[in-house]
């Protein structure tokens, strides 16, 4: 009923009454905490993560890396998320097959890498964590990761003397509550993003790749990339690649409770493989030599083997090993393991 | 042009009160729903810490805890028009001392309403968007963190004549065939609630909590459920029974 100008005119004015409602509530306003564009390269597709409701600001960043690298997010004070994910580790655990969390407790799982997580569709070596959100819950409170009460942190960080105040600076509000938290640590994860390795470079035309990586780059699209494709290296599928056959990890069954899916494990990225020892779910596979060696004459006959893996193994030449090892030491992203952005 | 600033200056004097007490009649109003935990169809006494003995399948049975999600709530005008509450998520808590558990549903157009829907669980968009606020917040402790989802239904006790002496349901899941997700609408038998915006009405509703165990499942059967699944569908299927019609206080 109303005409079209002065219906606009109306949404204008509650726009404005909001706003000058909210006027002491400020902090969240731009030249205070300026918005940050998410690192989106250009030969990437598109994230899984849309920041609608989160978007990145600097003051959001630095306060999820902070939280990152504070052990107060666990029960006794003594485990942070950066005591399993060390940054010249490419954000994975220092060489252990399984992470020690409070208490001397150990985990189960080789702790991954961190990197590119806006991309992923999915989280854990099984896939059962839906949103990038709410991954920290899980080693939050796991109690042999962090083994915090959600409700006792959340009160632990409203009592303390700076984050109140560096909540409020990043979201407008002193108040902590999970979602808060939650974002932030996802503001400071989606910073953590690898792009710029030789394969990288190489992709992006702007560096060449040796005789050796190259053969080994064709050997990899040949023999790997059926399953640890495109650019960040994995399609994100749940397979059993028969190399730990024995494994009593129902894997991927944990979650969907069909049995066709034992063992089935996450395809995991590659980028930063170099770093990333000990591979596999079990992190039973000490180096990344043996890796290929594993694939080359050790991949079982187990029920589920994926279709795309030879039984046995694709039995490698000597040459056509290290030439595989050159292309996947081309994944390593230096600057990436360096940037004083992710740094404490 | 003329009319606007004086608009403009009416908007910004009255937008930043807390109510609009504009001496006209009020356009909206609140009402409670009032939970009432009973036992069996006699709808006996409930609590928690009481030994109980099902009318079914004579097991006896003591909760410990019993909370669960209701969500989504609608109420439904005689015309058939349907008002819904927004971001409405609530965790009915049966307390210690207490069976009955009250929810205040506030700014509801007034109005004669003659049906109330609503659902036990979480819809599977805020199952699958990341972190949540209010009743939705992982640290209310009604959420997995191992495989993404919120637990609809915590019903936990101890029982004789149960595999290990103790029950522990864990309801939940959202997707296919592990849709747990249930919603039932409530007539309410003629009596209309009259939403006046001065009284507060009550939609008394009476929540059978033997119906866990309806349809030939005995503890027995089942006693505990940790992940979605055929088992956690069960008892969806069975809880959502439990909520019947009482009556109106206007």
């Amino acid at each position: 009923m109303w005409k079209p100008f002065t219906r606009t005119l109306f949404w204008s004015l509650g726009i404005f009454l909001v706003i000058n409602c909210n006027r002491d509530d400020d902090a969240n306003s731009e030249d205070l905490n300026p918005a940050v564009n998410p690192t989106i390269p250009s030969h990437f597709p598109s994230p899984v993560y849309g920041f609608e409701n989160n978007p990145l600001t600097k003051k959001g960043i630095a306060l999820g890396k902070k939280l990152f690298y504070d052990p107060i997010l666990s029960a006794d004070g003594t485990v942070s998320c950066h005591s399993c994910h060390d940054q010249a580790f490419a954000f994975a655990d220092r060489g252990v097959a399984f992470s020690t969390g409070i208490n001397g407790k150990k985990g189960n799982r080789n702790t991954p890498g961190l990197a590119n997580l806006i991309w992923y569709p999915a989280f854990n070596w099984d896939g059962g964590i839906n949103h990038i959100e709410i991954q920290p819950v899980a080693p939050l409170t796991d109690s042999n990761e962090m083994g915090h009460n959600l409700k006792s942190l959340l009160k632990t960080l409203q009592n303390h003397p700076e984050y109140p105040g560096l909540f409020k600076a990043a979201f407008g509000s002193d108040s902590i509550y999970d979602q808060k938290l939650l974002f932030a640590l996802t503001q400071f994860m989606a910073t953590m993003v690898s792009h710029q390795s030789l394969y990288d470079r190489y992709l992006r035309g702007e560096s060449s790749f040796t005789d050796k990586q190259l053969r080994g780059k064709n050997l990899f699209d040949n023999h790997c990339a059926t399953c640890h494709s495109g650019v960040l290296q994995t399609d994100f599928s749940y397979r059993q690649n028969g190399l730990r056959a024995n494994s009593e990890d129902l894997g991927r069954m944990t979650i969907t409770n069909v049995f066709s899916d034992k063992g089935k494990f996450r395809v995991p990225s590659l980028r930063n493989v170099e770093k990333t020892a000990p591979y596999m779910h079990d992190g039973e596979i000490a180096q990344l030599t043996d890796v290929i060696e594993a694939y080359s004459t050790g991949i079982q006959a187990v029920f589920n083997l994926d279709p795309a893996l030879p039984s046995g193994g694709f039995r490698f030449s000597a040459t056509e090993k290290e030439d595989l090892l050159e292309f996947l030491r081309a994944l390593t992203d230096t600057n990436f393991l360096e940037n004083e952005a992710f740094q404490p | 042009m003329a009319f606007i600033l004086p608009l403009t200056l009416i908007f910004l004097t009255s937008a930043c009160k807390d109510d609009d007490d504009n001496g006209s009649q009020p356009t909206h109003g609140d009402l409670s729903i009032e939970l009432d935990h009973g036992w069996g169809p006699s709808h006996a006494a409930f609590s928690l810490n009481q030994e109980l003995t099902h009318p079914a399948t004579q097991e006896k049975i003591t909760f410990t805890k019993l909370r669960y999600y209701v969500s989504n709530i609608e109420l439904t005008k005689a015309d058939g028009e349907v008002w819904k509450e927004e971001e409405s998520y609530r965790i009915a808590t049966v307390g210690q001392s207490t069976s009955g558990v009250s929810m205040e549903i506030k700014d509801i157009p007034v109005g004669e309403y003659e049906a109330i829907t609503f659902t036990i669980g979480v819809d599977a968009p805020r199952n699958t968007s990341g972190a949540q606020t209010g009743a939705l917040s992982p640290s209310e402790g009604m959420f997995w963190s191992w495989t993404t989802g919120y637990i609809f239904i915590m019903a936990e006790g101890m029982s004789p004549d149960a595999p290990n002496g103790q029950f522990m349901y864990h309801v939940g899941g959202f997707e296919g065939s592990e849709n747990a997700i249930r919603t039932t609408t409530l007539n309410f038998a003629g009596t209309n609630v009259n939403v006046n915006g001065t009284g507060k009405p009550k939609v008394k509703v009476k929540v059978n909590t033997a119906r866990f165990w309806h349809g030939g499942i005995s503890l027995n059967d089942i006693n505990a459920i940790h992940m979605p699944g055929a088992n956690a569908v069960v008892m969806a299927d069975n809880f959502i029974g439990a909520f019947s019609f009482d009556g109106i206080e206007n």
